[in-house]
């Protein structure tokens, strides 16, 4: 023992290359060392949800800045770094990342973006959402400027993925979570969005609620379009369903006597109430003009076209309104078409037979009041009259051999008479016209089948010199 | 330590070895060595600086060039004893039979 300590004060010698040695070893070493334990911590960091990760290292020591989560989450990554080997101390950098009060998420829609804004609360949730938004919206451009914050309520994302799938059905708007309140506003895409998110609305888990929703519907239209040259009625837009289809189309071809129904309707929800009432009676004024248009938007129609003659266009304008239900409006732009070229007696005989070939003028069963889905052909018959005005007519009801023949007669000079009745109330001089009732007298087919009869209850106007 | 053991095994072996050298030849050199007064100095220098390394108090760099520092001069001393020792062993071993 006593030699080491002789032998130890002759050692010093070889410090000095040990000097050396030690300087070349610092100068190499250092910066392969710091890239080792920066890489090593960031491995150790990978299971860690953080944001805005920064590692520095100078010699053995780490700075690490991150947001954490969670009080738990922050400590943990901490003791991760702290727990690499050679890493000597950590600089505690971190800190919780703020928490948002309310805790505020929107989506907005405009024409060519979706921007999500406000706060998520994991980075993870954020990526999410942001790619359900790619997804979800096919081809839409989306912009994330969402920050993170703590604060968010429980089962945040789902309601969020829930709120994201209704943007879709926007065509520009704003959706906005605020706590657990959400709020809406904006235009449907399409008829029937707005129900369809107040649909899917219903899902949104315990706790969360609508604040507002004013989503609006894009206007509900119905559109008829009578062509006199095309002979035709074309029929677009929309119809609450089925049922009022088929009642309309009904309707369209018994008001339209000689027109050909073209019908492109589509079903959809989201129509106005009281569609169906209004649109009906609508239809008969348009019945009565010889070209026009009809357009219902939301609960205002609007109805433009030639009527034959000056009466009937003043009882379209006055009538058509009373008949809607509470709520609707009606614009009537109705004006008179020029009166056509008189003619003689026979051309005159002859449209009157080609009239009343292709349609028939109805009648309540059993009684004398005229069917008003017969006003149209009523009017082209006002328009004929007019073209011959030194022709007197005769007008004759004919009934079908069932029930007593007195009851017939009565019938048949009742229902001629409320046909003169008519022609006089348009303006035509009621000395032109003679009311005659032929019973069951004249039948033009066999009163043994149903087909028969119905062409045997008829009105005929017969021109007399 | 363990880290820095795997990682500078290279340098740490270089000191070691050189260590080896120096008190293999301690034991026949024939120049002056350290007074006791100044090795004394020198060995309080050196607990003063294992005593900062053990505290940490440097930071960064300069830290690490300390641990690294005193960790080849703990190995070089360390060589330094086994090779003074070797060497005593050997002419020991020799001067009987001389």
């Amino acid at each position: 023992m006593h030699g080491l300590f002789r032998w130890s004060s002759k050692w010093w010698p070889g410090v000095i290359p040990l000097v050396v040695f030690w300087a070349i070893a610092a100068w190499t070493s250092t910066p392969p060392l710091e890239s080792d334990l920066a890489a090593r911590s960031t491995s150790a960091l990978k299971d860690s949800v953080l944001d805005k990760t920064r590692i520095a290292v100078a010699g053995r020591d780490v700075t690490f800045a991150a947001d954490a989560f969670s009080e738990d989450g922050r400590r943990s990554a901490v003791a991760a770094v702290q727990a690499v080997p050679g890493v000597r101390q950590v600089n505690d950098e971190t800190r919780l990342v703020p928490e948002a009060k309310p805790f505020v998420w929107s989506a907005e829609r405009d024409v060519v973006r979706v921007t999500l804004r406000g706060s998520a609360p994991l980075p993870a949730s954020k990526g999410r959402l942001f790619e359900a938004a790619r997804a979800g919206l096919g081809g839409v451009e989306v912009v994330d400027q969402m920050n993170l914050s703590r604060g968010a309520p429980p089962r945040f994302d789902n309601v969020a993925q829930l709120l994201l799938d209704q943007i879709g059905k926007l065509k520009d708007g704003k959706i906005t979570l605020s706590d657990t309140k959400v709020s809406l506003s904006g235009m449907a895409r399409d008829l029937g969005g707005r129900e369809a998110i107040a649909a899917a609305l219903k899902n949104l888990p315990e706790g969360f609620s609508v604040a507002a929703n004013e989503i609006k519907a894009p206007p509900y239209i119905f559109q008829a379009y009578k062509d006199p040259v095309a002979v035709t009625l074309t029929l677009t837009g929309y119809v609450p369903d089925n049922n009022v289809h088929g009642a309309l189309a009904t309707a369209a071809g018994r008001k339209f006597f000689s027109e050909k129904v073209v019908d492109n309707l589509k079903a959809s929800v989201g129509a106005p109430s009281g569609f169906a009432a209004a649109v009906a009676p609508a239809l008969g004024a348009l019945s009565r003009l010889s070209t026009g248009t009809l357009v219902v938007t939301d609960r205002e129609v609007k109805l433009s076209g030639d009527a034959f003659y000056d009466a009937a266009a003043a009882q379209i304008r006055a009538g058509l309104g009373k008949d809607f239900p509470q709520g609707w409006q009606f614009k009537a732009e109705i004006s008179v078409k020029p009166a056509a070229a008189p003619v003689d007696a026979t051309v005159c005989q002859q449209l009157f037979s080609d009239l009343l070939a292709k349609g028939k003028i109805r009648f309540e069963s059993g009684r004398a009041s005229i069917d008003p889905d017969s006003a149209g052909l009523l009017d082209r018959l006002v328009e004929t009259a007019l073209r011959c005005p030194t022709a007197n007519i005769e007008v004759a009801g004919h009934t079908d051999a069932d029930g007593e023949d007195a009851f017939n007669q009565a019938l048949s000079e009742k229902r001629a008479q409320a046909v003169t009745d008519y022609l006089v109330k348009a303006g035509l001089p009621a000395g032109r016209f003679t009311a005659m009732g032929y019973g069951s007298t004249k039948p033009v087919a066999g009163n043994d089948t149903d087909e028969g009869k119905a062409q045997n209850r008829r009105i005929d106007f017969m021109v007399r010199e | 330590m363990a880290y820095l053991v795997t990682f500078h095994w290279t340098w740490l072996l270089a000191s070691l070895l050189l260590g080896l050298a120096m008190g293999w030849i301690a034991v026949v050199h024939r120049g002056q060595g350290v007074s006791k007064r100044t090795a004394r100095w020198l060995a309080v220098l050196a607990a003063a600086l294992v005593a900062l390394a053990l505290a940490r108090v440097i930071p960064g760099r300069p830290g690490y060039w300390l641990d690294l520092g005193l960790i080849m001069f703990a190995l070089y001393l360390a060589g330094c004893a086994v090779g003074s020792w070797l060497r005593d062993w050997a002419l020991s071993r020799d001067a009987p039979a001389a």
